[in-house]
Order: structure tokens, then C-alpha cells, then sequence
């Protein structure tokens, strides 16, 4: 295993950003740090290498960005989290004539989906449109296609048992070439588009935000952007859901939010 | 990155083990005797469902303050920390904890190497290291970095180890790791951790 240092790990971020225009600066460094070293032990390179390689520019410094900054979900991820979600929250958004959710860092869609699911059996869906966004493009056409590995689909279907989930996942999808393929009338109340969390402002307001294990990844004065970012785009008592290491301290907007549930991280904006 | 509080001094005791160490760490808590006057961090490999939460397991061994870590928080002297199931616990610099959701190590999330790698390139003193029982190679590397850079690594003798690869692997990829091999396991610990 190759391992880096952070002086290293400061060079490369220069050196991406001279070839790809990519900042990485506003990035934790601890798990930078190991994706990056990572990177350099599964393609066998030291770091030299890494240098003289994504010289080349293009595909190969993108195919870089891609590995770092890369996140993996699974459907109904902490399955105690949306049964929390059903009981706490719908039940709470039950009067409202129209909803918005956002998934932010919505990866390969696995979150997007699982919600809308969860919606359509509390008979949401049709009143409830999902914004699913994501940093990259090849995670966000892969979100589109809603086609997950049926190895994984076993896992989500043991999540959505324990989340609570009324019917069997199957019924969600159906089996092409040995994938599940989502059915379409899930997608139909999902935009997936691209958004920036570290850049791009809000783009609409939300009763609900979903932005769970993605800030652990930002430097602790860039999460505090991202969350005011978050915090302006949800609606006076819209709800914030967090991964669960995850907390407001350190957010400068502790004051903003009540604790629906501290275990769960999840927050109700109240001023 | 804003260091976190005023810790100038701190120095961290790690401890990675897998199936079989769950005793040795039981054993270590009750061993531990308050102030310490550094940071104990377990990483023990566990199931993403477990529902086990450790410092609730071993409240009553000690009375020296125990939590699973949130991401950000700040590494304190005279606790003792857990690595929380289903994500890689990170040491950073700025001596305060990160979670990372990336690749499992050897099957494995939370990792040893995970959290021994970061810690060796913190820039943060590392009192000791301990690798105990287990059965895949997770540990080894993040071993080797540890005594690299000049900090001392005792692992578990593997023929008293209940699953000795963990602590084979570490001998193989590293030889001069400090095997716990004179008098009995705990007593060795315990000057360790003196």
C-alpha cells in the first residue's frame, strides 16, 4: 500500500486543479487523503507517476476526480432512519397540498428511489416531486437508468423489510439480464439534474432535504457553506436529514433547527 | 483546518482487532485507570447492523469516558473512543475525528488500516499501537506505517491469538513489531498503557 503524505496529497490537489480546472481545496483531507492513496495502490503508481500520468489531461484526470470524489448508497440505507422518516415526518406532511424533496448528493439514485417508494405507499408520490442532485454526471445517468445489481437488490430488500416497507421491493422492479431495473412510474416524480453543492446556490425551496453522508466529505469551513446553503433552501419548518455521524455542531446554525430525533439526525428548521 | 481546542499534548493509544479480540478489549477497558493521559481508540471489525453500542457494553468497567466519535468532533486526552460500524474512522491533523464511507478494507468497514494510517501520518504522537486476534490481513499495513515512523507496535503472539492471521500478517508484512510474548497478555498491556 502506498502511503501519502499530506504535503503529497497538497501537491496533486495543485496540480489537478492546473490541468482540470477541479478544485479538491475545499475537501476534508483525512478521507482525501485515503482515496487518493487508495487510487495510487489499486493502479499500482506512486505518486511521480500519478503526476506524470494525468499530464495526459482528459479522460484520465476526470477518470481521477471520478474515483475521489465518488459515493456509494444503498437503498433504504439505515433502515431505522426511514422508519423514522414514515412516522415522524409524513405524518407531518400529510395536510400539504404540494411537496419537494431533495436529495442532495444523490449518488446513484439509491436514496431517490428508496424515498420515492416510501411515498408512493403513504400516497405521496403523485403530489411530491424529488430532486435527486449530483456532482457528477456519470453518477446522475446511472441514477436515470435506475438499474442496480440484483447481489445489491438483495441487500435493499432486506433494508426495506426492516425500514417498515408494505410490499416486497420486487414489486418496484422488474429483472432484465440479471439487474433490477426500477420501474418508471417511480422515476416519473424524480428530476436527477446536476448541482454543486460547494458552488451552486439554491435552485427552490424544499420540505424536506436528504443530504446524508455527503458534508463528511467537505473541509469544516466549506460545510458550513453547504449548510447554509441547506438552511435557505428549505421552508419554515421543512426538515433536515443528516448521516448518523453526523451532527449540526459545527454548523453555525444550531439555533435554526429543532432535534426531531439526535440518534437519526434528523432536524426541523424553526427559524 | 482549525486544530480543535487546546490538546497540544495529545497522544493517542490505537487497538485493532477482529473475531476473538471483543474479550481483549473488554479486559482493556477494565484495565484502564482514570486520567489517562491519552486518547484510547478501539477499532474492533463488526457487522453494519450491529446494534451494539460498545460504550454501553462496557459502562460499568471503567469510569473514564467512552463514545463512538461523531465526524468533526475533537480527539480528547482521558477517553476512550469506538469506531461506529458501517463507516472508516479517520485521524485528522487538525486532531479531530472524520468518517469516511468509502471501500471496505479486507471486507472490512470500519478498518484497522483506516484508522492506524491516518493516525501515522496526523503528525499526532502515537503512545502505541496493538493488534490483536483476527482473520484476514486488515491491521498490517497501517502497522507497518505506525513503526516506520518510529512509533512502537506490539501485536498479540499468534499462537495465543484465537484467530491468528491478523496478527500473522502483521509479522509478515512488518517483522519487528514487538510480539506480546513475556508473561501474560494483560500484564504486558498494562505497561503499555502505563
Amino acid at each position: 500500500m502506498e502511503l501519502m503524505e499530506y504535503d503529497d496529497l497538497e501537491a496533486l490537489i495543485v496540480r489537478i486543479r492546473e490541468i482540470s480546472g477541479f478544485d479538491f481545496s475545499g475537501y476534508a483531507r483525512p478521507s482525501l487523503l485515503r482515496r487518493a492513496s487508495r487510487y495510487l495502490t489499486t493502479h499500482k503508481m506512486d505518486l511521480p507517476q500519478l503526476l506524470l500520468h494525468i499530464e495526459q489531461g482528459g479522460s484520465v484526470v476526470y477518470g481521477l476526480i471520478q474515483e475521489l470524489t465518488v459515493n456509494y448508497s444503498e437503498m433504504f440505507r439505515d433502515p431505522d432512519f426511514f422508519r423514522k422518516v414514515k412516522s415522524e415526518v409524513f405524518t407531518y406532511l400529510e395536510s400539504y397540498p404540494t411537496l419537494r424533496f431533495w436529495v442532495a448528493g444523490c449518488a446513484s439514485g439509491e436514496e431517490a428511489y428508496s424515498l420515492a417508494i416510501f411515498l408512493k405507499e403513504a400516497g405521496f408520490l403523485g403530489r411530491s416531486l424529488v430532486y435527486a442532485t449530483d456532482l457528477s454526471n456519470k453518477a446522475l445517468t446511472a441514477a436515470r437508468e435506475g438499474v442496480f445489481t440484483l447481489g445489491n437488490a438483495r441487500t435493499f430488500s432486506e433494508n426495506y423489510l426492516a425500514a417498515g416497507g408494505m410490499q416486497s421491493l420486487s414489486d418496484y422492479y422488474h429483472v432484465a439480464y440479471n439487474k433490477a431495473v426500477m420501474l418508471p412510474e417511480l422515476r416519473r416524480n424524480i428530476v436527477f439534474s446536476m448541482h454543486d453543492l460547494t458552488g451552486d446556490g439554491a435552485f427552490n425551496e424544499f420540505q424536506f432535504i436528504s443530504c446524508r453522508n455527503v458534508m463528511i466529505y467537505f473541509t469544516l469551513e466549506l460545510r458550513q457553506k453547504v449548510f447554509r446553503l441547506l438552511y435557505n433552501s428549505l421552508s419554515m419548518l421543512g426538515f433536515l436529514c443528516l448521516g448518523k455521524r453526523e451532527t449540526l455542531r459545527y454548523s453555525g446554525l444550531e439555533d435554526h433547527f429543532k432535534v426531531i430525533d439526535s440518534t437519526l439526525n434528523i432536524y426541523q428548521k424553526i427559524k | 483546518m482549525s486544530n480543535a481546542g487546546d490538546n497540544g499534548s495529545l497522544s493517542l493509544v490505537l487497538v485493532g482487532g477482529s473475531s476473538g479480540s471483543f474479550a481483549i478489549f473488554e479486559e482493556i477497558v477494565r484495565l484502564v485507570r482514570k486520567p489517562l493521559s491519552f486518547a484510547l481508540i478501539f477499532v474492533l471489525h463488526r457487522g453494519k447492523s450491529s446494534t451494539a453500542v460498545l460504550p454501553k457494553l462496557f459502562k460499568n468497567k471503567t469510569d473514564v469516558a467512552m463514545s463512538e466519535p461523531y465526524h468533526l468532533d475533537p480527539i480528547e486526552s482521558n477517553s476512550i473512543y469506538f469506531a461506529y460500524p458501517d463507516y472508516h474512522l479517520l485521524i485528522g491533523p487538525d486532531k479531530r475525528f472524520y468518517y469516511d464511507y468509502s471501500d471496505k478494507d479486507f471486507f472490512s468497514r470500519p478498518s484497522i488500516d483506516a484508522t492506524f494510517l491516518s493516525a501515522a501520518v496526523s503528525g499526532i504522537p502515537v503512545k502505541a499501537a496493538m493488534l490483536f486476534s483476527g482473520s484476514s490481513a486488515d491491521g498490517a499495513f497501517g502497522m507497518k506505517a505506525l513503526a516506520e515512523k518510529g512509533f512502537p507496535t506490539y501485536v498479540q503472539n499468534p499462537a495465543e491469538a484465537e484467530s491468528p492471521r491478523m496478527p500473522e500478517q502483521a509479522l509478515l508484512t512488518y517483522e519487528k513489531h514487538q510480539v506480546m510474548v513475556d508473561g501474560g497478555l494483560f500484564s504486558i498491556i498494562n505497561q503499555i498503557l502505563q
